[in-house]
């Protein structure tokens, strides 16, 4: 089995901040991982750590049988041995060769001959629809099309590990979603391991099967997409992922509310520091028919959907309404709420499992 | 206690072995490493050594006074300061020297905020042509302004040719031809160029909204110009004012050939006949001086750009100001402005090929030009062969050459390598100390930093030969005094690049060289290029530097034409000083084809 294996990762960059905190975790062979986390948590790190491209302070990290890094019997393969794809958020393709040179620089550096650059570059100008740009420059090419060819240029030597660094922020919209379903379908195909670094929760929702949310350089969950985001195992993996964010009611301040959850959700009230809802997991009804009575505040309608803003006891917070809102602003009506999608956490921000 | 201390063991070999295949994988550090030591040596050992000097006995003053060589004195500093001499050798050329400065920063600066204005804001006649044209006499060497003013205006107080004046009736007084008059403007003329770029980039980086803003309470031309646009300009005036006394401080030339005849010193020209006359001590202890105003001069700027950092204005829309209209004042305008030009570019080249072409100067009769001086076939009352004869022409020209050529090589390339380490070793001491002291020759004029590399290679020390004389220590010396633009722009093109190209081409099994080679060096390319020729430009017309350090034989085109000055020889002073011009016009024109961008952006020292 080639899974990727890390042992007590421990990254420090000088100053007090440690940038990965005695990390370990098993990635699986075949998995599309995401690391998920906020800008500084350390993903971008570890990724750099499994590549060879920054050395750990200390820790182990195999891969399948291979040793990529040991502390312990100071064992360490350069990032030129690992063979493994990597792409750059901006994709660093050299400007001073053409697309067919960039692509094929892997096999140069494998000598391979001139017949099987030639074979495997027409192979991948098919699959990533590069025909007609052989000897382009980066410069010429358009964002989407960069792309492209970053990806062709890491796939040319058939790694069986990829390692791709927020490679889809620098697209517009439209791109972003061509591309997330372009890398869907080549994991699909190849059946290779992917390590994917994102700040993006959609991007991780939609393209991986297991989702490793980081903070502070440490996993704060490793789970499937769908578990993340129905079973958030802490305060920050339920706040980080979902947009809307999860609206927060702390259990002491914002008192009429989190009785009424307390009582929905049959739990202890003095056991919880928060509460969580989802947007989607509130419903508006008439007055006096919901669990409580809210104040609409404001309406923003995305075309989809609705963002309702409402006001209830005092506390701001909002709702996703697929059905077009029941009154309009200044209105008074009910809210009802889906346990389901209601979370109670500890003063640990610990989650507190439902019983 | 014995399993701990195997275990300790144990942990500093697999610590050791980690280490060492970081450091084939990349070889930064051990780059860094070689660079910290050879630059601690180029640069820190000749201040030391110059502060040494100025507190210990010469040999020849030991062996007068029966002391021991090397001995600590106040000797030096005392003559410097306190005695009989010291009147003549610092204080008068001080006070001198503060004179001159003063006048030519003044005329430098408002010349260059007035043209730079006309420029950038202003209707004026040809004013695409004139934000170039204005800069050339920054590419001139000091000394021609200077030539070019002894040429026009020389009298008989000193030999050789007639000054173009004198042979047209016209004896022009010593005060017009020699001293701080024509030395203040020479150097106004050489240096406003400067104030001139700097004030340009700084109006054009204005935001126009700032002015837009103000016109819609009415504000009308003039209100905005005092209100808003001078107001904003103040730091940029405090760098220009700093920058400019530097310069104007540590210039040789202008001085020497204007001073001289007057016997009119500076501190600059004072330290040259310290040098001459071999006293180690006082050139120790002046240039000690010259370079505590230099740091002076540096901190002070240091803390007004500071200070008026909220001055800075976040860049608008990039909006070009409306050139103004300037009405009934348009024409004079324009006529003064290409007058400077006339004036500061066009007319030393005017007078200078003049000069050399005209048999007597002043006679404008079709027989009397020729190519004599440049042949020297029939060159009256000469007893030189001609330019393109003169052996010592040949061997200043192949040594101008060969010596800011493979300064500006080296430079470059160490610039480059430093870049390299400074930014791939961030937070490391290596790449403090490389980016700290590669800046630190920046602190010294180069007529103290040439005193310093003279007495540190004047005798052989430890495996170092004794250097002077010899081409490679004017080569090192130019390399070490350039380092601090070299380094600076190395590390800009480094920082430029990022680790990313190097670092996907590591993912794809490129080695260390492997990746220099085929993916920094290209990307490097025009950059490296552009390190090259920038210190090869300001080489080729290097003065105060190296006047001091060369030596029969060693002679470069600019120190010749002193040379020949020295001897009356004013024509082939000045046909040498053309040669500079021209070749540094070329390389000028090969930069902007290179760099593809007006080199008003370009020129740094």
């Amino acid at each position: 089995m080639s899974e990727i294996k890390l042992k007590s990762i421990i990254k420090n960059f000088g100053g007090n901040s440690i940038a990965v905190d005695n990390l370990s975790e098993i990635f699986p062979d075949g998995e599309f991982v995401c690391l998920l986390g906020p800008s500084g948590c350390g993903k971008t790190t570890t990724l750099r750590m499994i590549a060879g491209l920054e050395t750990p302070d200390s820790g182990e990290i195999f891969y399948g049988d291979k040793t990529f890094f040991s502390s312990k019997t100071g064992e360490l393969t350069k990032t030129e041995n690992r063979n493994l794809g990597l792409m750059f958020q901006s994709y660093a393709l050299w400007p001073h060769m053409t697309v067919y040179k960039n692509i094929v620089f892997g096999l140069e550096m494998q000598k391979k001959s001139l017949e099987e650059k030639n074979k495997r570059y027409l192979e991948l100008e098919k699959l990533f629809h590069l025909e007609n740009f052989r000897d382009r420059y980066p410069s010429e090419l358009s964002g989407g099309q960069q792309q492209r060819v970053a990806l062709a240029r890491m796939l040319a030597i058939k790694p069986s590990l990829l390692l791709l660094d927020e490679p889809l922020s620098n697209l517009d919209s439209n791109l972003r979603l061509e591309m997330r379903s372009e890398l869907k379908r080549l994991h699909q195909s190849i059946g290779c391991t992917i390590i994917f670094v994102t700040h993006d929760q959609m991007e991780a929702m939609t393209l991986a099967t297991s989702i490793a949310v980081m903070n502070k350089g440490k996993i704060e969950q490793i789970d499937k997409p769908m578990e993340i985001y129905n079973n958030p195992k802490s305060l920050f993996v339920a706040k980080f992922v979902g947009s809307p964010q999860m609206n927060i009611i702390n259990s002491e301040i914002d008192n009429e509310l989190a009785l009424c959850l307390s009582k929905k959700l049959n739990i202890e009230r003095n056991q919880v520091k928060n509460f969580g809802i989802r947007p989607e997991s509130m419903k508006m009804v008439q007055q006096n028919e919901g669990d409580i009575n809210a104040n609409i505040e404001t309406i923003q309608p995305t075309g989809a959907d609705w963002i309702v803003g409402v006001n209830i006891f005092g506390k701001s917070i909002f709702l996703i309404s697929s059905d077009s809102p029941i009154g309009k602003e200044n209105d008074k009506i009910g809210i009802f709420f889906k346990p389901e999608g209601c979370h109670s956490f500890d003063s640990n921000d610990l989650r507190i499992l439902k019983n | 206690m014995i399993s701990s201390n195997s275990n300790n063991q144990n942990s500093a070999i697999i610590n050791f072995k980690i280490k060492f295949s970081k450091l084939l994988q990349q070889p930064t550090i051990l780059i860094g490493s070689v660079l910290v030591i050879i630059l601690s040596y180029l640069v820190i050992a000749p201040i030391v050594s110059i502060f040494s000097n100025s507190v210990s006995l010469t040999m020849m003053d030991a062996m007068l006074s029966g002391s021991k060589d090397g001995e600590f004195t106040y000797k030096y500093i005392d003559r410097v300061f306190a005695s009989s001499v010291s009147e003549k050798i610092f204080w008068i050329p001080l006070k001198n020297s503060i004179t001159v400065s003063f006048f030519a920063t003044l005329i430098a600066l408002v010349l260059g905020l007035i043209l730079a204005s006309l420029v950038t804001s202003t209707n004026i006649f040809g004013r695409k042509y004139l934000g170039f044209l204005l800069i050339i006499p920054y590419m001139l060497p000091s000394q021609a302004m200077a030539t070019a003013w002894l040429t026009m205006f020389k009298n008989r107080k000193i030999s050789g040719p007639q000054g173009m004046l004198e042979s047209f009736g016209v004896t022009p007084p010593d005060w017009l031809a020699y001293g701080p008059l024509p030395i203040s403007i020479c150097m106004a003329l050489s240096y406003f160029p400067f104030a001139f770029l700097l004030f340009s980039s700084a109006l054009s980086k204005i935001d126009i909204q700032l002015e837009e803003v103000a016109s819609t309470f009415g504000a009308k031309t003039k209100a905005i110009w005092s209100k808003i646009i001078l107001p904003l300009l103040i730091p940029t005036t405090m760098s220009v004012l700093l920058l400019t006394v530097a310069r104007t401080l540590g210039t040789f030339a202008t001085p020497y050939i204007l001073g001289t005849p007057a016997k009119y010193t500076l501190l600059s020209t004072s330290l040259y006949s310290s040098v001459r006359s071999n006293d180690s001590g006082v050139v120790a202890v002046i240039a000690i001086v010259l370079s505590l105003i230099g740091v002076m001069l540096l901190l002070v700027d240091i803390w007004v750009v500071r200070k008026w950092q909220r001055f800075v204005t976040v860049g608008g829309k990039g909006i070009k100001r409306q050139p103004s209209k300037l009405g009934i004042f348009r024409m004079p305008t324009t006529i003064f402005a290409w007058i400077i030009f006339l004036i500061a570019a066009l007319g030393p080249f005017i007078v200078l090929a003049l000069s050399t072409l005209m048999r007597e100067p002043g006679n404008f009769s079709f027989s009397n030009f020729g190519l004599a001086y440049w042949t020297g076939v029939n060159v009256p009352g000469m007893d030189q062969p001609g330019i393109f004869t003169s052996p010592e022409v040949i061997t200043a020209l192949k040594n101008s050459f060969l010596i800011a050529g493979s300064a500006s090589i080296i430079c470059g390339m160490l610039g480059l390598l430093i870049g390299y380490a400074v930014v791939r070793l961030p937070g490391t001491l290596i790449s403090g100390f490389l980016r700290q002291i590669s800046f630190l020759p920046y602190l010294m004029p180069g007529l103290a930093f040439a005193a310093a590399y003279l007495s540190l290679f004047a005798v052989s020390r430890g495996p170092i030969p004794a250097l002077y004389g010899s081409i490679s220590l004017l080569i090192l010396v130019m390399v070490v005094t350039y380092l601090p633009y070299a380094s600076r722009s190395g590390i800009s093109a480094m920082m430029q690049v990022g680790p990313e190209p190097e670092e996907a081409g590591m993912v794809l099994g490129a080695g260390f060289w492997r990746r220099i080679t085929t993916i920094l060096a290209p990307l490097q390319k025009s950059a490296l290029i552009i390190a090259i020729i920038l210190p090869f430009i300001t080489g080729m017309k290097e003065l105060s530097l190296v006047v001091m350090l060369v030596t029969p034989g060693t002679e470069l085109l600019t120190t010749q034409s002193i040379r020949f000055l020295d001897f009356g020889y004013t024509q082939l002073a000045n046909a040498t000083i053309l040669i500079i011009g021209v070749v540094v016009m070329i390389s000028v024109l090969i930069l902007n084809r290179v760099t593809k961008t007006n080199l008003a952006s370009g020129l740094g020292g």
